[in-house]
């Protein structure tokens, strides 16, 4: 049996190595991808925000504020207009995420205990943008609650702490785990170049073997009579496993070398690396054994893996979804994968806290035997429709 | 033949052509997947997904080490907010570790001993919180429940008139909740009718090369497929008839399913989607004219969508984008079409403000019209001279 595997091994090498599209899925695909999301994200938290400020106060103490918010590495005041709408206008075409709105008379209204309101407005159609900008204005504000309570407090004689007390009384130290700088590529490439390897894992495997059908070469790859085609599809899956394990590697060098994103434990993620490839290749040939034609089962390897990225949970929690798509995110490796690496990756966590899902993911190597006898019937049965 | 006759035949031969078009794509089963079955089903998952917009009672483990009256006023306030949840109290830091390692917990608060001793000394009082980053809204609702429980409790602790000499107000436009659906779903949309065009596209232009000797002109229609802008114009036709139907149902129908705010009259989306839908088709058809294998557009195409979601800047804001891909996403019609779209639909924009995305919408479908028939008129060449080699040969 080791022979058998060993020669079909040989030749689907040959036709690996040969075909233009697999060079293009296994290699190509995840290196213009991780050039992609590493540069496009290389700055991790965005800077300088483009915002405006409506000043209606226009004082030495507005414009302080003013100073103040554009001295945070998160915003740039772009624009200094003197009436709402006019921002509201540049607001809805884009150019600017959010408005810092100071009201008339604010400085005197302050001095005179009036409570003047300061208004932040952010868009949110820009979700990352209107909440990052939300943080530094409202900071501001604070800040500026400060400032006055200290100038006011110290002309009675009060004490700097005693003051600082009373505008913010409870401080809160925040220790963002695993990711200190709120680096948005690390919890955004991290699986999102995981997820585009088990979407042309998947893609790969059924369509190597579909495609045997439409060649008509299956009489080449699958044994005749009626023995078993585990050895055939072993002897194919095992150089795609290495070729994909191959990419992944490049892919963890570009994360946690490259880019020095964090990472603790590493053959831990190793071993999930190449759990998670072997499960994508189970899922694949299962799909392949649902689907009698190559185009419909290619169909539904893209659509399964597109929907990877959304009900993996890792930029909205699969927390808020609704049950029964709880209950759906397991079946798919990638939101298994993504445990893990919150687990041994981002949080130091022990390898038993992650083991549910490393069995999760050996369990996919059953899927294919519920269509196999199905599988072997049609590659044998069905011809390639023209 | 006289004008009125040639004007009678070119109108005819887009006619056949359209209606050859529309037969290809009932009879191909991955090609009805992509062009009806992508759009219908797709938003309404992706609908589902972030229909919940919002998270709510994400779960906090307690370490209070100060055991007093202000600690659990404290975390009784973070516990009445809605973004919060406290799920257990734990003796030590390590303890609370235990609950976040079951995942029972996503942020640990701990609450120092010397904590109600220092506020009533006056001074500062400051807390630790722990949070899981793997997910950034579970980090902003912890942080954000605790600040305002903290702001909250000055009340509790001392009211003094030099308190808060100003107040402030926040006000989130467009999307007032800050919810995931209203954020993605519209850009999804509009991505979702790019993508099922270039993949129907990229199937329908391989199946007739490869049922016709690699060429895009099919040889027993030959005589009606002989000039390229009726080729080009019949075939738009077909996935323009067939897409008012699929824009209708995606960017009409879904969004009111779903509840996503729609702040536009739709003649200004009718408007705007005209150019967007050109471009697309054009775009999916210069693409198409270079796949081979019936197979390969699925293989080749489906893994841009990512790429082309972030190019648009809906989810990375623009202004941090690297300039090169901000040129590259240029090139995509999608890039303008989602932000148009979200413009107009989410922020009620009139065409006149979104006047950049719809210009260069209509370049980018003259652009690819010219490059698409281009590519179609070296096809009819290369035919042409196959076909007079054979003769030559015979």
């Amino acid at each position: 049996m080791t022979n058998t595997i060993f020669n079909i091994a040989a030749r689907e090498t040959g036709r690996l190595l040969k075909g233009r599209i697999y060079w293009f899925c296994i290699f190509l695909v995840p290196c213009i991808s991780c050039l992609f999301f590493l540069t496009m994200m290389h700055e991790g938290l965005p800077t300088d925000l483009p915002i405006a400020v409506v000043d209606l106060d226009n004082t030495a103490a507005s414009r302080n504020l003013s100073r103040q918010l554009n001295a945070f590495e998160g915003t740039q005041i772009v624009a200094q207009y003197n009436d709402f709408s006019q921002a509201q206008t540049e607001m809805q075409q884009g150019h600017i995420y959010g408005i810092f709105y100071i009201p008339r008379n604010f400085t005197q209204e302050t001095v005179a205990g009036k409570r003047p309101v300061l208004s932040f407005y952010t868009n949110n159609t820009y979700l990352i943008a209107g909440s990052l900008l939300f943080k530094d204005m409202k900071t501001v504000a604070t800040l500026a609650t400060g400032a006055v309570v200290l100038q006011t407090g110290r002309a009675r004689g009060q004490r700097d702490e005693q003051l600082i007390a009373a505008v913010q009384p409870i401080a809160i130290e925040t220790h963002p785990v695993g990711n200190p700088w709120l680096n948005y590529s690390v919890y955004l490439s991290n699986i999102i170049l995981l997820g585009i390897l088990t979407l042309m894992i998947m893609c790969v495997t059924v369509y190597s073997i579909g495609i045997e059908v439409k060649e008509k070469t299956i009489g080449e790859w699958l044994p005749s009579g009626n023995a078993s085609i585990l050895p055939a599809l072993a002897g194919k899956l095992i150089p795609q496993t290495i070729l994909f394990f191959i990419a992944g590697i490049g892919i963890f060098f570009s994360l946690y070398i490259f880019m020095h994103f964090p990472v603790h434990h590493i053959v831990n993620m190793l071993g999930a690396l190449l759990l998670f490839i072997v499960a994508s290749q189970a899922l694949g040939v299962f799909m392949i054994g649902c689907f009698p034609t190559l185009r419909l089962a290619l169909s539904f390897a893209c659509l399964f893996g597109m929907f990877a990225f959304s009900i993996t949970g890792f930029t909205f929690p699969v927390d808020a979804m609704y049950p029964p798509l709880q209950a759906l995110s397991h079946l798919f490796p990638l939101r298994h994968y993504f445990l893990i690496y919150v687990d041994q990756a981002l949080n130091e966590r022990s390898f038993a806290c992650s083991l549910p899902h490393y069995a999760a993911l050996l369990a996919f190597l059953a899927a294919p035997l519920i269509t196999l006898h199905h599988l072997t019937w049609s590659l044998k049965n069905v011809p390639y429709k023209r | 033949m006289n004008i009125r006759q040639a004007i009678h035949q070119s109108i005819s031969d887009c006619f056949i052509i359209w209606r050859q078009e529309l037969t290809n794509i009932r009879r191909d089963i991955a090609v009805v997947l992509m062009f009806i079955g992508v759009p219908l089903l797709y938003p309404l998952l992706y609908g589902s997904i972030y229909n919940t917009e919002t998270i709510r009672d994400v779960p906090l483990v307690v370490v209070d080490e100060s055991h007093s009256a202000l600690a659990r006023e404290f975390v009784r306030r973070i516990g009445a907010t809605a973004e919060v949840q406290i799920v257990a109290y734990a003796p030590s830091l390590r303890q609370a570790r235990d609950v976040t390692d079951r995942k029972e917990a996503y942020g640990i608060l701990q609450i120092p001993a010397d904590f109600s001793a220092k506020i009533h000394r006056d001074e500062q009082a400051v807390v630790a919180l722990y949070i899981d980053m793997s997910g950034l809204l579970f980090y902003k609702a912890i942080l954000l429940a605790t600040t305002e429980a903290s702001l909250d409790m000055r009340r509790t602790i001392r009211v003094q008139p030099h308190d808060a000499p100003l107040a402030t107000e926040a006000v989130a436009l467009y999307n007032p909740h800050g919810g995931f659906a209203s954020f993605l779903l519209p850009a999804i949309l509009i991505l979702v009718i790019q993508q099922s065009l270039l993949l129907g596209i990229g199937i329908l232009a391989a199946t007739t090369r490869e049922r016709n000797r690699r060429r895009l002109i099919p040889v027993a229609m030959r005589h009606i497929y002989t000039r390229t802008f009726r080729i080009v114009f019949g075939k738009t036709m077909a996935y323009l008839a067939l897409y008012t139907f699929v824009c209708f149902w995606t960017l009409v129908i879904v969004p009111y399913l779903f509840r996503i705010p729609q702040l536009t009259n739709y003649s200004t989306l009718l408007l705007f989607l005209l150019p967007y839908l050109l471009a697309a088709t054009f775009f999916a058809m210069f693409l198409s004219t270079f796949i081979r294998g019936r197979e390969t557009p699925m293989m080749l195409l489906v893994f841009t969508s990512l790429i082309f979601l972030f190019l648009s800047g809906v989810s990375w804001p623009l202004a941090a984008m690297p300039d090169a891909w901000r040129y590259i996403g240029y090139l995509i019609p999608s890039t303008f079409g989602i932000q148009g779209f979200v413009k107009i639909n989410t922020m009620s924009a009139e065409l006149w403000e979104v006047a950049f995305e719809y210009r260069n919408l209509w370049l980018q479908a003259g652009i690819y019209f010219t490059l698409t028939a281009l590519m179609y008129y070296r096809e009819l060449l290369k035919v042409k001279r196959e076909e007079l080699n054979v003769k030559r040969d015979a």
